[in-house]
């Protein structure tokens, strides 16, 4: 008896604890839906009605559109070039295996260890002799170095659960290496390397303290365009903008659960077929 | 069964066969050595076996020659074409491996295409190889599963498949069949022999598994210790064993140890405590010998036999196999000796306490070097 109650109340602590957690972590991007939608002219909740201005705002102003264009670009190029150099460098350690390679492997992890403002402040004084401060150059370098740890991390993942005689058998078959990369160890590792491209276009989209750091006219991100708006006026299109980055990213990561629920099912029909 | 099957299929084209040479290959990990001075000539169309406990090499020696692992020393030929430093993709070696290793993001079509697309063939230039290579193995109706769709055998077969669809000069296949069961395995390896009958392709295989090796092979290399300790074929590999390892290894042996004493033109006579026993062969007098004796050789009777070497003793234990029982019987002067006999014609009650007496023909053991 006493047994029982003490495992209820130690699993209530536990549940308690975590949906105080996920309280704590959701709430705040549930409170930025109604200030999208408010009436007033600064950031606050609703007051005599809800309002759509504040999107349309986004949709009609040319710095909001192109600070979302230039976060495009940024993300997008260095997520590529990020994923390219992480999922090699992953797949030279892993094929090495060595000693060597293993710290390689673990050094190329420094920049998630190191402060981003070091980081940022070194890349200022170093970018500035580069010539390519306030450049996309300089920013889509700065978000490829900060993103390529997370593609290692996830393709190295991978490759742990790759059978390396997959590799061998597809030598052995004729193919050669470059071959054997493209056709069984890059399609067997797609779901790390995908999670790692996702990792590297969310580090790079919403990254800010670099780009305030190695950017001033020229270059202005989404975030850094959301953290001039707060300094300067407090302009709700802020919580617009924040909410649909939200939608987004639900609609990324819903859009990732049905495709993954899909092939499934898709498997399944093939087996059940004969 | 697996035969009449296999009769009805298609032939694939007709191919050159090849034979392959290794010259005093050696494979150092530090000072461990994996392989240690192999010599071995594989002639056309044969089928060799590497067989040897776990760590004797085998392995070392299969991926030597399909060019993944370094020799330390030594030489690989084929057809006397030096191949020791030639990349394992332009060897043209099929390869079976343990784990079947398909591509598991490819269909078993796409699987067996794989080969052929590296050599720039199209998917539709290569669907009647693709097709021939399946039905070949028996697996045309599972064309576009997955291979985590398949069973093991069926993978197996896939893997079979798309190793030889491209037509290679060698197979090499290392414990193909270890990962299936019993009834499974047995039915692979007459299917495993008769393709290798019908495409005359040269076979390298590697097994632990004797009785895979006495059933399949052309020839069997035992391997010890990154060494070649006997090689013959099965017949002559299990008729005679030159060593206690080999006895030991390929089927069961019974150890008798003795001294020899003269002979004549039959044989020779070997003292083992008090008992004197005919052997045939030729040995000088007074050499410590060691006799390997097969548990199917010996006969159990009630009364003595009138054979040259009997002794009688008791039944310490007995196991039953359907086919066979197999008998532990405590002799005092020659220890404790295995015997098989054929369940059905046993002659003696196989109970625990039982007074039997064994015998045996001076040819029916041999005189193996001890090591
Ligand atoms: N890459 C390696 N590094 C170090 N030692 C190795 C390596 N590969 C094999 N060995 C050693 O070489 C010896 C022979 O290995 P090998 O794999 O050829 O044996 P095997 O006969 O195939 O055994 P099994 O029946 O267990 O597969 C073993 O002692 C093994 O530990
Ligand atoms: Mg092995």
């Amino acid at each position: 008896m006493k047994g029982d109650f003490r495992e209820k109340f130690g699993r209530g602590l536990v549940l308690g604890g975590a949906w105080t957690v996920l309280a704590f972590l959701i709430l705040p991007m549930v409170v930025i839906f109604p200030v999208s939608v408010t009436d007033q002219y600064y950031l606050s909740m609703p007051k005599d009605g809800i309002s759509l201005a504040h999107y349309a705002a986004f949709f009609t102003n040319e710095i909001w559109l192109s600070a979302t264009a230039q976060s495009v670009i940024i993300a997008t190029c260095s997520t590529i070039f990020a994923v390219i150099l992480g999922s090699l460098c992953a797949i030279g350690c892993w094929r090495l295996s060595t000693g060597l390679s293993e710290s390689v492997r673990t050094f190329m992890l420094i920049p998630i260890i190191v402060p981003t403002i070091v980081q940022a402040l070194a890349m200022y004084r170093f970018w500035i002799d580069l010539g390519i401060i306030d450049t996309y150059v300089g920013v889509i370098l700065a978000h490829t170095l900060v993103a390529i740890p997370y593609v290692i991390i996830t393709v190295s993942a991978s490759l742990a659960n790759f059978d390396l005689r997959q590799e061998q058998a597809a030598r052995s078959l004729g193919a050669s290496m470059p071959q054997t990369i493209r056709w069984v160890i890059v399609p067997s590792i797609l779901p790390g390397v995908l999670s790692g491209a996702l990792f590297a276009f969310t580090i790079s989209f919403d990254e800010i303290v670099m780009v305030l750091f190695i950017t001033s006219r020229a270059i202005y991100t989404l975030p850094k365009r959301i953290w001039n708006g707060i300094e300067d006026h407090l302009d709700p299109t802020i919580a617009a903008v924040a909410t649909m980055l939200i939608a987004v990213t639900l609609a990324l990561l819903l859009l990732d659960l049905w495709t993954r629920h899909r092939r499934q099912q898709r498997l399944r029909a093939a087996a059940a077929e004969e | 069964m697996a035969e009449t099957a296999l009769a009805s299929r298609p032939e694939p084209q007709s191919r050159a066969s090849h034979s392959l040479s290794i010259r005093s290959l050696s494979k150092y990990y530090g000072s461990l050595a994996a392989v240690d001075d192999v010599s071995l000539e594989v002639r056309q169309g044969r089928f060799l076996t590497l067989l040897g406990p776990s760590g004797s090499g085998k392995t070392t020696i299969l991926m030597a020659t399909a060019g993944f692992v370094q020799p330390s020393a030594g030489e690989i030929l084929l057809d006397d074409k030096p191949i020791t430093n030639l990349p394992p993709d332009k060897r043209n070696f099929g390869m079976v491996f343990q784990g079947y290793a398909l591509f598991p993001h490819m269909s078993v079509e796409d699987n067996i295409w794989f080969p052929l697309r590296v050599r720039g063939v199209s998917k539709s230039a290569a669907a009647k190889s693709v097709a021939t290579s399946l039905e070949l193995v028996q697996m045309a109706h599972l064309a576009k599963r997955l291979p985590t769709q398949l069973s093991g055998g069926q993978q197996q077969r896939v893997a079979l498949a798309r190793a030889l669809v491209f037509q290679p000069d060698l197979l090499l296949l290392d414990e193909p069949l270890s990962a299936l069961d019993k009834k499974l395995r047995a039915d692979l390896q007459w299917e495993l022999k008769s393709l290798h009958a019908r495409l005359g392709t040269t076979f390298i295989y590697v097994t632990h598994d004797q009785e895979e090796a006495l059933s399949m092979s052309d020839e069997i290399v035992i391997l010890r210790d990154g060494k070649i300790e006997q090689q013959g074929d099965p017949v002559a590999l299990y008729e005679r064993p030159a060593t206690r390892f080999v006895a030991d290894f390929l089927g069961k042996s019974n150890f008798i140890r003795g001294q020899s004493a003269g002979g004549d033109a039959q044989g020779f006579r070997v003292k083992a405590g008090e008992v004197t026993l005919h052997q045939a062969g030729s040995q000088a007098a007074d050499q410590p010998v060691l006799i390997a004796l097969r548990p199917e050789k010996l006969s159990v009777t009630r009364a003595r036999p009138d054979l040259p070497n009997a002794i009688p003793g008791r039944i310490a234990a007995f196991n039953y196999y359907g086919s066979t029982f197999h008998l532990q019987v405590e002799t005092g002067a020659l220890g404790d000796l295995i015997v098989t006999v054929p369940a059905w014609k046993c002659e003696i009650d196989p109970a625990i306490g039982n007074e039997v007496w064994l015998g045996w023909e001076p040819d029916a053991s041999v005189v193996v070097r001890d090591n």
